[in-house]
């Protein structure tokens, strides 16, 4: 193994890396999850609205914004 | 073309079907990232998981970040320390699970470098994490830090600390 060289270790460790395509249909079945979720999102009540305007806010009691994961930053959402 | 931000802002504003096309432009790349670290199987099967956390935590997204990239990685780590953590490995008499040592013997099965995947398993996992990041994604220092959640200076001086242990490494090995 000759790596003293930085560019050659370089392009070493990123050929390690290198990984096959994905098999026909993965990404596809991933985005269908995503769809499941943006649909019932559509059907609901709402989207997260992060930076939403106090002008744009519905009328009446305040809505409670659904609790988010705790691997996430916290939106700005309704106060 | 519209950037990222400006895609997840508009999701987040009655069209959360925009979400969709941040999905399509970053699939491949997140796949890629989930393979590298755990193999084809568990990408295939982790990949809706990163879009349905990233999608119900676009929230906190700062439209401001034209490139969404880096904060999908940051989700799809997590969601692999979740898959490692549920996985019924044995326990490591140190009980100092390092989760980067799948990543590090995919790599001696895959390779015949075999002193450069030694020389990546000595290396701190901290310091590993970043020179992948930067090795194999691409990413700058300060988007590898904002993935792990650590100040860009911190990433830029792990990231120097892993490339001059691995040369040490190297040179000693040959």
């Amino acid at each position: 193994m000759t790596q003293e060289n930085p560019a050659e270790m370089a392009r070493e460790l990123t050929r390690l890396g290198q990984v096959a395509a994905p098999e026909p249909g993965v990404l596809d079945a991933a985005r269908e999850t995503l769809w499941a979720a943006v649909a019932a999102e559509m059907l609901s009540a709402g989207p997260p609205a992060p930076a939403r305007r106090a002008a744009d806010r519905p009328a009446g009691p305040a809505r409670r914004a659904a609790p988010r994961e705790a691997n996430q930053p916290g939106p700005e959402q309704d106060r | 073309m519209e950037t990222d931000g400006t895609l997840i802002e508009r999701s987040c504003r009655g069209r959360p079907d925009a979400f969709v096309e941040v999905v399509r432009r970053h699939e491949t790349a997140v796949h890629a990232f989930l393979a590298r670290r755990a193999g084809a199987q568990a990408a295939a099967d982790l990949l809706g998981e990163v879009w349905v956390r990233a999608f119900a935590g676009r929230g906190g997204y700062d439209p401001a970040h034209a490139d969404a990239r880096p904060w999908l990685y940051g989700i799809a780590r997590n969601v692999l320390r979740a898959h490692w953590r549920a996985r019924p490995a044995p326990v490591p008499a140190t009980g100092n699970a390092d989760p980067w040592d799948d990543v590090v013997g995919r790599l001696d099965a895959a390779a015949q470098a075999g002193a450069l995947a030694a020389a990546l398993r000595a290396l701190p996992p901290a310091e590993r994490e970043v020179l992948l990041l930067v090795a194999w994604e691409q990413l700058t220092p300060a988007e590898a830090a904002a993935v792990l959640g650590v100040p860009p200076g911190t990433a830029r001086s792990r990231l120097h600390r892993a490339r001059a242990a691995l040369r040490l490494a190297l040179q000693e090995a040959t």
